[in-house]
């Protein structure tokens, strides 16, 4: 018995010895010497009841749209549309978003801009610009709806834009593309002469919620690309790249790459303003454009290496930095050396009127990273080094702005475009991430045929060397972005109820159905789960019109609950609209269509959605 | 009779209990809570002398699916004149303290209690009434039901903790501070 029970622990201790030399492990454990870090995964894992630490705006490129991440997780939490319609929410269809669109089915939606407030996000609205068809947009943050869009005349694609000045006085769009004034034709020929790069300031009216155009600039006629606003003492400035400095009108890959050198235009915003104050502009249909010919000042020429991209201004205010996408250098510019070469007029010559100021005089250091190749666009973190990313060479490198010393070097996948830092482009980075936002994903996700989503990676930036601890999928295509601290957006879920809005409906008892003429007006509710259109008819959920009939539906939603949005669709009518928690939304049409077409509530709301349904009868002409 | 007069510890006392009615009308008296997976976070109905606070309209939008009735301050009569009969009340205890009159202890005593029960009962009468008149074209035909003034229930996806909230117990110490002069000035 005794023997058995010895041979029986011999046996078990041979096993374990035995067992731990084959997959016992001996190596020292990485993560002995910081026990307490974090591997890449559990950076990024949100688990469920908490929340991201940013909000991350993607812009959506070609498909007009806002795409709205959380970071670290890298989890996309909306889409928000712009300058496309989106059926989903009935963008484009209901009266006021269908207004602000003008007819315009789609939009290119490429740098996106926070409001600031002392150079800093203030977390209230977002601004974009289509490149498509030469518009800007404001978002308001409490919604994240559009509140507002404008066309912008004399201009045609303002890419680089929206840029703005640390207290949201302006945001200016300057041109990718330039055109004759007013779109006039004019040939080619006289592309020197006839067209302009026009840059337009525009203002936000935030109590009217409007954006407006208070003066343009007759550049010359050059793509501008992208562009930054001072900070501190440059706050009255702001630097705007420019390409095709040659005016080639055709086969621009070769003939706008041919000078070595393009410009930074350098210009003082208050200075301008002033000229408008004191009349220093000409009236282009109707607006007030300076002609920096005629009206000299405050507009300076910085040269550059050639066909630039990115310009970035570092958060002291003290430096922008530049470089040509083509170059393998970056160039770190110096305003007071640029404000001591214009006190001094120490020009080398001038184009357009426009003086040009000596490279030599306004350039503080270059920094050479080892092959890299192609770099775009800069952001900064929270100790002032600077993030480039490099397009061709398919990195981001991190480096000193003060020094030119390299600090680290990354590959992403692939070919970043823009990256994205944390309050990035304030006055005071948060540091910790950084999103590079790739043009190409090739082999990184599974396979959806040819057409590929892009990417985005998320750096870890909060050591001293760079760690890309996570990779996102996104739909064509983000090109620059805005990473803001999510505690500084106060959203409302519910739309407070507004007794003054006229065609507000917040007792059941009172909807109803008015004709004037043949004009048919419903002032109707939506409620778990049901639509009230007339509440003393035999089938309040019916709205009956003869044909020909001009119809405005008014819906409140009257679910003051947090997530409850109705839907209000009617088949073959191509109409859809959302109806927010409380809020009051209006779709119109024309009933020209004779016949008998279902209604009802596309966005799932009730155990009784598929019940919440109706009729609109249009009644044939006699 | 000298004799019946309280002690100026008694009538002081009597004069808190005015006050603290006068307080409690600054909160609430009773509520109810809604806990469901979907609200997670909770539906409230927070019940003051003279008006409802809380998820009311979104309670009377879920309500509408078991056929319940809607209801509203307007509902509720006693809202409109239960805060006068608290104010009467407090100012008659301000008499009885004024003038140390024992009787009139009594006397308020006595429409305490029968004011607090018939409050219990008009409480219990309008779970009754909005649990049991059910509109029986509802969506969802559940048995009726009375809610229990006090505790947990459920209905539905939803669990109910009905509560005396922060004002109810005011009431009760300001009826503790008339007891405590009944018990002091006992014959003994």
């Amino acid at each position: 018995m005794k023997k058995k029970v010895i041979s029986a622990l011999s046996g078990l201790a041979v096993g374990v010895l035995a067992s731990t030399v084959f997959f016992g492990n001996f190596s020292t454990p990485d993560t002995v010497s910081n026990a307490s870090a974090k591997t890449d995964a559990e950076k990024v894992y949100v688990p469920f009841g908490e929340k991201d630490e940013y909000y991350l705006f993607a812009s959506g490129g070609h498909s007009g749209q806002m795409f709205i991440y959380g970071v670290p997780s890298m989890r996309r939490i909306r889409t928000v549309p712009v300058f496309s319609p989106d059926s989903a929410t009935g963008y484009g269809w209901d009266a006021h978003s269908k207004k602000m669109l003008g007819g315009y089915t789609w939009g290119d939606l490429h740098h996106p801009a926070f409001s600031e407030t002392n150079g800093e996000y203030d977390g209230k609205y977002m601004f974009a610009t289509d490149v498509a068809n030469s518009r800007a947009a404001v978002m308001d943050l409490k919604t994240f709806t559009v509140k507002d869009i404008i066309e912008v005349p004399n201009t045609s694609g303002p890419h680089c834009a929206a840029f703005v000045t640390e207290n949201t006085e302006y945001l200016f769009l300057p041109t990718r593309f330039s055109v004759p004034l007013g779109h006039q034709y004019a040939s080619l020929d006289e592309y020197s002469e006839k067209y302009r790069g026009v840059m337009s300031a525009v203002t936000f009216n935030e109590k009217a919620q409007k954006l407006h155009i208070a003066y343009q600039v007759a550049l010359p006629p050059w793509s501008y690309d992208l562009s930054d606003a001072g900070k501190k003492i440059s706050k009255d400035w702001a630097v705007l790249t420019t390409y095709n400095t040659e005016e080639a009108t055709t086969n621009l890959e070769i003939n706008a790459s041919q000078e070595d050198r393009d410009f930074i235009v350098l210009f003082n915003w208050k200075e301008l303003e002033n000229m408008v104050k004191e009349g220093k502009y000409d009236n282009v249909g109707g607006q007030k454009m300076i002609f920096p010919e005629k009206h000299k000042g405050g507009i300076y020429l910085v040269p550059v290496a050639k066909s630039p991209h990115g310009v970035d201004v570092t958060p002291d205010g003290k430096y922008f930095i530049a470089s040509g996408k083509l170059a393998p250098l970056l160039t770190v510019f110096s305003f007071e050396k640029a404000f001591q070469a214009i006190e001094k007029k120490e020009f080398a010559g001038e184009r357009n009127g426009i003086p040009i100021l000596k490279y030599e005089s306004v350039m503080e250091r270059e920094v050479n990273p080892e092959n890299a190749l192609g770099p775009l666009h800069t952001q900064f973190d929270d100790k002032g080094m600077a993030y480039t990313t490099m397009f061709i060479s398919s990195e981001v490198v991190k480096w000193n702005p003060e020094t030119g010393e390299v600090l680290d070097r990354v590959p992403v996948q692939y070919s970043p475009g823009h990256a994205v830092a944390a309050e990035g482009d304030t006055v005071s980075p948060d540091g910790k991430y950084l999103v590079s936002l790739n043009k190409l994903a090739k082999d990184s996700y599974l396979s959806v045929g040819p057409s590929h989503p892009e990417s985005m990676q998320l750096i870890d930036i909060s050591g001293e060397k760079m760690k890309v601890i996570q990779s996102s999928p996104v739909d064509p295509e983000p090109h620059y972005g805005q990473m803001i601290k999510a505690d500084k957006i106060k959203t409302v879920e519910v739309y407070p109820k507004d007794e003054n809005h006229p065609n507000a409906v917040y007792n059941q008892k009172d909807a109803r159905i008015v004709r004037k003429g043949n004009e048919v007006h419903v002032y109707g509710i939506a409620m778990r789960s049901k639509f009230i259109f007339d509440a003393n008819a035999k089938r309040p959920d019916v709205i009956e019109v003869n044909e020909g009939d001009k119809v405005v539906v008014h819906l409140t939603n009257l679910d003051f609950d947090e997530d409850i949005t109705h839907g209000f669709a009617i088949n073959q009518y191509n109409l859809n609209m959302e109806i927010q928690p409380g809020q009051t939304n209006t779709i119109e049409f024309t009933a020209d269509k004779p016949g008998t077409y279902p209604l009802y509530c596309t966005n799932f709301c009730s155990a009784l959605h598929q019940e919440m349904t109706g009729y609109l009868l249009v009644k044939p002409k006699q | 009779m000298a004799a019946a007069k309280l002690s100026v510890l008694s009538a002081a006392l009597v004069g808190a209990a005015g006050g603290l009615l006068l307080l409690s009308l600054a909160f609430p008296w009773w509520g109810m809570d809604f806990i469901a997976p979907q609200y997670p976070e909770g539906l409230e109905i927070i019940v003051y002398p003279n008006r409802l606070e809380g998820d009311i309209d979104i309670i009377n939008g879920l309500n509408h699916y078991i056929g319940m009735k809607p209801f509203s301050e307007e509902s509720f009569p006693e809202l409109g004149y239960l805060s006068y009969i608290v104010i009467a009340m407090a100012i008659a205890a301000f008499i009885v303290a004024l003038t140390r009159s024992k009787s009139g202890l009594y006397v308020l005593i006595a429409v305490f209690l029968i004011g607090g029960a018939l409050g219990i009962y008009d409480i219990h009468r309008w779970l009754v009434d909005f649990g049991t008149n059910l509109n029986d074209s509802a969506p969802i035909d559940i048995e009726p039901f009375v809610p229990p003034i006090f505790g947990e229930n459920r209905i539905a996806n939803f669990t109910t903790f009905s509560y005396f909230a922060t004002g109810a117990y005011i009431v009760g110490v300001a009826f503790v501070c008339l007891l405590v002069p009944l018990w002091k000035e006992r014959k003994k």
